[in-house]
């Protein structure tokens, strides 16, 4: 979820899309400003965070990668919690990837909550010679369900930066927390010894 | 996310580790696992993590508790086929029962508990974390903290015979609060606090001639808890407290029906500075018990969430049919799917409820497949324990939320031998929908008819059951101080056998136990993986450094 403040806004934002659409490339050009043409399956993170200035706010995006588990359809529900956005990633060389895409909408529509805000990637635009899927038929489909649409090239870089930027701004500023934030476990130096600490 | 039930192919065919199960102990050892470099597949035939450790919404909690009552005795096929293409002879798998006596209760039409996926039921509770419990340490040291929020529980409380709750004075602050105790009753408990604190002190300075007076004789420490407790003359609430509320001993310590019950000082002290050292520990928690927000099932999902970042591969919906036995050395050394895929590993990690004929009994010759159905390896069952959850309206303490409950042994009636533990939680740890409350209470029991009479005669004397004709908000009944009591809206109960873990060429790992912590289920789990794994290090210190991170702490 999204919280917020000294116009500071945290934001969890998950990926999701089929093996090999380019969700941990979109990520690690965003991130880290990497492109590595032969992107390993897992990436061996269990999240990134990335800091962007909006107008007057910054937004600490915290990125959540799939970790290979959507590949066998088992993501688990932690994974969409509290998610304030989320991008959808097909390849637009992948007709396939792009009806896969729409069953990811549905499945966050049903388990995410609904002042998510999603965007639809088409990546890999730079293949353009190869394109299976149209930028009208995606924007068709993105602006019937909700979504903005981008295609995306986390090879050149176009519209990577642009696409996170765009849902930094689309973040509600005042949303109240839906479920009210509980704490993380932070390991604390042990100031006093774990067996003496009765009672002193 | 697709409804259709062709099963995937699996690319990869060999593994270091196969875990079959996603309960909380199966996914440690393949977090562990993955952390430690091996290739793990983690299969459940679930559409869900968790196993016998998940929280689920209302609906599917009910099917799922059906469904594992109703296993038929022989779900594959357990017949020992010979398997011409290779070396391996095809050992069917089969399911066994682990639950029993399932029964709903509801009290309400089932709209007013729509929808069903605002709830968050736990499978195996109450269960709750000690702040300083070893499964905080596990989940810090493996990175699965960071997936999870947790909140305190607010307050404990005893059930005394006379139908009170009473504040348990778990620490020095509290019992200064405390205004049910007279002052000479919070002395003896102060000094008492005291005392265990200056043993542990002089345990630790170990060597330091001054400080052995200070220590528990080894004497005392080798007796049973009760006595010392009588030693020093402390009066009975107190000692009930301290050893149904803060030590949570299951039998009764005065009168045991058997001597093996009694609980030992080394063990008593033991609980009760993990209980004090729970208290104040992580900064936020303000009592000795935190519980993750969305329920237990968090957790395995969390230690999949670390095994997967660490490569491990997961498969849902997936189940496993058969074991593959190698000829040549009578050890297991693969695994049938559903799919029909066959998939080979080093080691196997198998969830509870699966029964597996050992390879031991197994020689390759004729009269092998009526051994088989005799001779199997299986977790070992031991004991019972008698569970329910309640949706109520109203808290059992009104202005209280998160609240956990002691009933010591024979508090409801004499035929309550083992205590009951209770835990209400409420909407803020996003279990239930708002204005309702969950309540789960369990025994550890040897007869199930027993445990479920314990639980109901807690039930009763808890809550008042919505009668039909009526407009559910506007029940109110009083109990004999005048307090409202919370309005009892749906509830179930079962009995769980209690499958401990082994090892021998398959390991098994343990079903939930009857206590309230983790720290007997993670104990053995921790055992497992270094059995497994003895060169090992569980949870190298860089796993946890790994996360990405661009320098601001997490909260």
């Amino acid at each position: 979820m999204a919280t917020i403040g000294n116009n500071n806004l945290n934001a969890k934002l998950v990926l999701l899309g089929d093996m090999g659409a380019g969700k941990s490339s979109l990520v690690l050009r965003f991130v880290k400003g990497q492109f590595l043409e032969f992107q390993e399956s897992t990436i061996g993170a269990a999240f990134f965070s990335q800091t962007l200035a909006v107008n007057d706010a910054t937004v600490k995006f915290e990125i959540w990668d799939t970790a290979g588990q959507e590949r066998y359809h088992s993501l688990a529900p932690m994974y969409y919690r509290g998610a304030a956005a989320a991008i959808i990633v097909y390849d637009i060389t992948s007709m396939e990837s792009f009806t896969r895409a729409k069953k990811w909408v549905q499945e966050l529509q049903k388990q995410g909550n609904p002042n998510m805000v999603m965007a639809l990637a088409g990546n890999k635009a730079d293949l353009e010679d190869k394109r299976k899927v149209t930028a009208e038929e995606a924007r068709t489909y993105a602006e019937e369900n909700g979504l903005f649409f981008m295609e995306t090239s986390a090879k050149t870089a176009i519209n990577v930066n642009d696409i996170f930027y765009e849902i930094a701004k689309r973040l509600p500023r005042a949303q109240p927390a839906q479920n009210p934030a509980g704490m993380v476990l932070v390991d604390r130096p042990a100031e006093r010894s774990r067996s003496a600490a009765c009672c002193s | 996310m697709d409804e259709n039930v062709s099963y995937p192919f699996i690319d990869t065919s060999s593994f270091d580790l196969i875990v079959v199960g996603t309960g909380l102990p199966e996914s440690v050892i393949a977090s562990a696992a993955s952390a430690a470099g091996k290739s793990v597949l983690h299969l459940d035939a679930n559409p869900f993590y968790g196993s016998h450790f998940s929280s689920l919404p209302l609906d599917s909690f009910t099917s799922f508790l059906q469904s594992q009552q109703n296993i038929p005795q022989k779900e594959y096929s357990s017949s020992i086929e010979n398997y011409s293409q290779s070396d391996c002879v095809v050992v069917g798998l089969e399911s066994r029962c682990l639950y029993s006596n399932f029964e709903i209760s509801s009290h309400v039409s089932p709209e007013s508990l729509e929808p069903s996926r605002k709830f968050s039921l736990d499978i195996s509770g109450p269960r709750v974390l000690f702040c300083a419990d070893p499964a905080v340490d596990l989940l810090l040291k493996s990175g699965a903290s960071h997936h999870i929020e947790f909140k305190s529980i607010d307050a404990s409380f005893i059930y005394t015979g006379d139908g009170r709750l009473l504040a348990v004075p778990d620490s020095r602050a509290a019992i200064f609060k405390d205004r049910s105790l007279g002052l000479t009753e919070k002395n003896q408990l102060m000094r008492f606090f005291k005392l265990v604190q200056e043993h542990f002190e002089s345990v630790a300075a170990d060597g330091d001639r001054k400080e052995e007076k200070r220590r528990i004789s080894e004497e005392d420490l080798e007796s049973p808890f009760i006595e010392f407790l009588n030693k020093q003359r402390l009066p009975p609430k107190i000692k009930s407290i301290i050893l149904y509320a803060i030590v949570m001993a299951d039998c009764d310590q005065d009168h045991p029906e058997i001597s093996e019950n009694l609980v030992k000082t080394k063990d008593g002290i033991e609980k009760l500075a993990l209980y004090h050292s729970s208290v104040g520990r992580l900064a936020n928690a303000s009592g000795a018990f935190i519980y993750p927000i969305y329920g237990q099932g968090e957790l395995p999902q969390a230690f999949c969430r670390c095994a997967a970042v660490k490569g491990a591969l997961y498969v849902l919906r997936m189940p496993v049919t058969a074991l593959l036995l190698d000829k040549e050395s009578s050890h297991y050394k693969g695994v049938r799917l559903a799919s029909g895929q066959e998939m080979f590993f080093h080691h196997l990690v198998v969830d509870p409820s699966y029964v597996v004929p050992s390879s031991s009994i197994l020689s390759l010759t004729v009269d092998l497949q009526q051994k088989s159905a005799h001779g199997s390896s299986l977790a070992v069952v031991k004991g019972k324990v008698a569970r329910a959850i309640c949706v109520t309206r109203g808290s059992v303490k009104p202005d209280l939320s998160n609240l956990l409950l002691v009933f010591p042994p024979r508090s409801l009636n004499s035929k309550q031998v083992k205590s009951i533990r209770a835990l209400q939680l409420g909407s803020n740890l996003a279990v239930c929908p708002s204005g309702l409350f969950l309540l789960y209470l369990s025994t550890v029991c040897d007869d199930a008819i027993q445990g479920k009479e314990s639980l109901h005669a807690a039930m009763d004397a808890l809550f008042t059951p919505v009668s039909e004709d009526n407009d559910s908000t506007s029940v109110v009944s009083k109990d004999m101080e005048g307090q409202t009591k919370p309005s009892l809206l749906w509830s179930a109960m079962y009995i769980q056998e209690m499958a401990m873990g082994s090892s021998d060429t398959i390991s098994f790992c343990c079903m939930p136990d009857g206590n309230l912590d983790y720290c007997d289920l993670l104990k053995s789990t921790v055992e497992l993986f270094r059995e497994m794994y003895p060169m090992e290090e569980l949870f190298p210190q860089t796993t946890a450094e790994k996360i990405e991170d661009d320098g601001d702490s997490l909260d």
